[in-house]
């Protein structure tokens, strides 16, 4: 059975950060929310590299481990979710989370934590698919369309790269005996279990 | 017997109020660790099919791939 991840090939990255900007059009993200952000390493320094990263969905989520209403579900195809009626809050996601995915939008003057938002690779919420009230709460539902994570398919450099786990690493295996080197696969030994 | 009356309709207030905690369910939820206990997502029923996968699989082929 398929399982859906992400990989960030650093060595195509460009910092051009239109992967953000795809989210967040393609989402409505609210604004102080980045479900994807872009991270320079050594940034101005010889060798610098940039990675983008969102939620991984993990393949044992810690977020859905730690939350005290278990608000998550993953679906059969790895795509970890969460239902925001459910959710309280709380933020014990976010400190459980090693890529920092959890964003909480700020309701009110005083800090008080909304529900929490995260990347949903594109598959929406428990809401009817492609409806009005998914679209409110979670953003789009490309998964259900047969499309994947807009980020990565409006990726210019196919750096990121989504899709089932199998044709993601069989399509990096290609790159790196292209390019010769070692595979530097950020991420996927501690979301996936797997170097 | 004004305090009787006072005492009785006291005694009736009290009751009604305490009657008031065994009404219906308040929304009440029980958790059980690790049990997503939130509404159902539709996507469920279509994800992990073949039909599901070879749609994605054709779009992976379509958009990730090298150029």
């Amino acid at each position: 059975m398929a399982k859906m991840k992400f990989l960030c090939d650093a060595e195509r990255c460009i910092e051009c950060n239109a992967c953000v900007t795809a989210c967040k059009n393609e989402n409505e993200v609210p604004w102080g929310i980045n479900r994807r952000r872009v991270v320079t390493l050594n940034d101005g320094e010889p060798g610098e590299r940039s990675i983008s990263v969102a939620c991984m969905h993990c393949t044992d989520a810690p977020c859905s481990a730690v939350c005290p209403v278990d608000c998550f579900y993953t679906t059969a195809d790895g795509v970890v979710l969460h239902d925001k009626d459910q959710c309280i809050g709380c933020g014990y996601c976010f400190y459980a989370c090693p890529f920092g995915a959890p964003q909480y939008p700020q309701e009110t003057a005083f800090g008080v934590r909304g529900k929490m938002d995260k990347c949903t690779f594109c598959a929406g919420g428990p809401e009817a698919d492609n409806s009005a009230a998914e679209y409110t709460k979670y953003g789009a539902n490309r998964l259900a369309q047969g499309k994947l994570p807009l980020c990565a398919e409006m990726c210019s450099t196919k750096a990121l790269i989504a899709g089932d786990g199998d044709l993601v690493a069989d399509l990096y295996r290609q790159r790196i005996l292209r390019r010769g080197g070692r595979p530097q696969t950020w991420g996927w030994e501690k979301a996936y279990g797997a170097a | 017997m004004q305090s009787k009356v006072r005492l009785i309709a006291v005694a009736w207030v009290a009751g009604l109020a305490l009657a008031g905690c065994y009404g219906k369910d308040g929304g009440l939820q029980l958790h059980q660790p690790g049990k997503y206990v939130g509404a159902n997502d539709p996507l469920l029923e279509i994800a992990g099919t073949p039909e599901f996968e070879q749609r994605l699989e054709r779009r992976f082929n379509m958009v990730q791939t090298d150029r």
